[in-house]
């Protein structure tokens, strides 16, 4: 009989332990808003106040809106970069990872001192705020971004299937729109997910543009009640998984695309 | 003047030439091969009739305009590559309707184009399947449909089969060439594959080190070839060191037995050092009947290649090949037998080097 190797299966075991314990513990927590009682009161408090719904559509939106705008930024740079400079593709990824050094802080700090004055001054209005906004999280969606696009490029043959198109008679706007973005279709989804999760729990930036989003609302919550602010984190961390479910299930459809090209 | 006219084309990257004082002309209609190792510049000089590459000197005319400086999607050559190339997220019938929609074409005139390109390639019934959904051979013929769509004025293929096994590539490369022939379109085809070149082409154009080293009808090719390396390049060949001896009548010697070549020797000193060749189906065993050239050789090596029977013979200090059909009466020499071969005075060819031409 082959032996079990033990220490593996204890340190899987302690790691196990590590992530869920709290989980469980918080969920447990989140459904005792009445003594003595399993309840599922905490989730309908949240679910119904007019806060959550209102803060949860603003952040739904923007996420939305900073989807498309990353999406229209990063796919026509990374294709052109791939056809044509493909040396610079280093650079650029360099460029896109700068999120995970600058902190969210100081990033906002920025585009509020140089965007808040004269001649753009884009903080009076509620519109040029928001406008800061996503594009304060299209940055912070940049590496999720790039990577997922650039990943969908690299598994087809970018520069023969432009040239085919092009021999076809097809310019730069077709091959984009119905060669280029259709086979990046699932890349851009799984992109898109990910920027979806990370916007609906955003909480630095909208704090300081004083935006009413559903991060900002997490955190205040949690200072006022206990119950309720339990029951909204399981809720955020279900949304989050059922985000990432999702990109699992879309990588897996398109693996068997791929797999099936010879 | 010719449909497609190549014109003193050449294309610098960078530092390095790749394509060479390029001059063809083909005439309308015609089957044309670029033959050449890999990296002699016959891809960039198709890129280059494509319009995915601007010569840095040099023009390309096609049915009588200048084409040089047009952008591809303006220059109506259907284009058909290696790897395929077709666009994975359309099937069969909106790939080889891609070209016509984007000409605006109306949707019952695609249909029936597209119906009949498909009949000709043979995959009627294959319009609605997914690339991912079709074997290689059955993809590059999609990939051919589709560039016969639109109806090119110029047909061009870079390596269409090297992806392909041996027997799809035997027999697509038969399906080209009568699709070819039938709609008698102008093609360039980019091969560095002699057997291909040859079995195909109307004319061959031989390449190498980014230069054009001969143009011709594969006959000419193969059995006259001009340059050493023409004739080393297509088919198998014999390159022999050999001195001249007397060049006004031909004669030649090879470890200092003569030999005598139909060739005019005209420009070529007495005593002077050449290459010459000799194709390995030319040289027979003198006991079947000999020939004005005999020599004596010593068998090296006997090789059964199915229908042909490849024996290894030395000459003195050179070792080169002759090729006899086999037949199950066919009298062989013993390895180490000491025999004559005989060949015709047309079959010694004295090579000269690209330049004196
Ligand atoms: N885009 C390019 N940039 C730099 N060098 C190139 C480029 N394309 C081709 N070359 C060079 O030009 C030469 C000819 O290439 P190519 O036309 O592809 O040869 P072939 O198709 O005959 O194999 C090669 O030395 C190759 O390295
Ligand atoms: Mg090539």
């Amino acid at each position: 009989m082959k032996r079990i190797p033990l220490f593996p299966w204890i340190l899987i075991f302690l790691g196990f332990l590590y992530f869920f314990l709290p989980l469980i513990g918080t969920l447990d927590f989140s459904l005792r808003l009445v003594k003595d009682q399993i309840t599922l009161e905490a989730y309908k408090n949240v679910v119904t106040s007019a806060r959550f719904q209102n803060t949860f559509t603003y952040s739904f939106i923007m996420a939305l809106w900073t989807i498309v705008a990353a999406t229209l930024l990063v796919t026509p740079t990374v294709y052109w970069v791939h056809l044509k400079l493909p040396h610079l593709r280093p650079i650029v990824e360099f460029i896109t990872l700068l999120t995970y050094v600058v902190p969210a802080i100081i990033l906002v700090f920025g585009l509020i001192r140089i965007y808040s004055r004269p001649p753009l001054s884009l903080l009076e209005s509620e519109i040029g705020s928001d406008f800061l906004l996503v594009m304060g999280y299209v940055s912070l969606a940049l590496p999720a971004m790039y990577r997922s696009v650039d990943a969908g490029l690299r598994a087809i043959d970018v520069r023969t299937l432009t040239e085919a198109a092009q021999s076809l008679g097809a310019g730069w706007r077709t091959i984009l729109l119905d060669v280029i973005f259709p086979n990046l279709r699932v890349a851009l989804l799984s992109g898109a997910f990910v920027t979806f999760a990370m916007v609906i729990g955003e909480f630095t930036i909208a704090t300081f543009l004083a935006r009413p989003a559903f991060g900002p609302y997490m955190a205040n919550l949690g200072q006022t009640r206990p119950y309720e602010s339990t029951a909204l984190t399981i809720i955020s961390l279900a949304l989050t998984w059922a985000c990432i479910g999702m990109m699992q299930l879309l990588g897996r459809g398109a693996q068997g695309q791929i797999a099936g090209t010879r | 003047m010719a449909f497609l006219e190549l014109t003193n084309i050449s294309k610098v990257f960078g530092q390095t030439p790749a394509v060479q004082d390029f001059n063809l002309q083909v005439e309308k209609g015609e089957f044309v091969s670029f033959l050449g190792p890999s990296g002699c510049g016959k891809t960039t000089t198709l890129r280059m009739i494509a319009g995915f590459e601007l010569p840095t000197t040099g023009t390309v005319v096609v049915n009588g305009n200048d084409v040089t400086n047009k952008p591809p999607q303006k220059r109506n050559t259907g284009m058909v590559f290696q790897a395929y190339a077709l666009f994975p997220n359309m099937n069969v019938a909106e790939n080889i309707g891609f070209g016509l929609k984007i000409a605006r074409k109306p949707k019952d005139e695609i249909k029936k184009r597209v119906e009949e390109v498909l009949a000709i390639i043979k995959m009627e019934s294959f319009g609605n399947r997914y690339p991912y959904q079709l074997s290689g051979g059955q993809q590059q013929r999609v990939a051919l449909a589709r560039a016969l769509a639109i109806q090119p004025q110029v047909l061009l293929l870079d390596e269409p089969l090297s992806a392909l096994d041996a027997k799809i590539r035997v027999s697509l490369r038969q399906e080209i060439r009568a699709i070819q022939q039938k709609l008698g379109i102008t093609t360039v085809y980019v091969t560095h594959d002699q057997e291909e070149a040859l079995s195909l082409s109307d004319r061959v154009v031989v390449m190498n080190n980014s230069k054009i080293e001969q143009v011709g009808t594969p006959f000419e090719i193969y059995n006259f070839p001009k340059t050493e390396f023409t004739a080393q390049f297509v088919g198998t060949l014999n390159s022999i060191p050999a001195t001249v001896r007397h060049a006004a009548n031909g004669e030649l010697t090879v470890d200092s037995q003569t030999l005598v070549t139909a060739q005019k020797l005209a420009g070529i000193a007495d005593g002077e050092a050449v290459m010459i060749s000799i194709r390995p189906e030319r040289i027979s065993f003198a006991s079947e009947g000999r020939k004005p050239n005999v020599l004596n050789i010593k068998v090296e090596n006997i090789t059964f290649l199915g229908s042909i029977v490849r024996v290894q013979v030395r000459a003195g200090e050179h070792l080169f090949l002759m090729d006899t059909f086999n037949n199950p009466f066919l009298k062989l020499p013993e390895v180490g037998d000491k025999v004559e071969i005989t060949f015709s005075k047309e079959a010694v060819l004295v090579l000269r080097h690209a330049s004196q031409i």
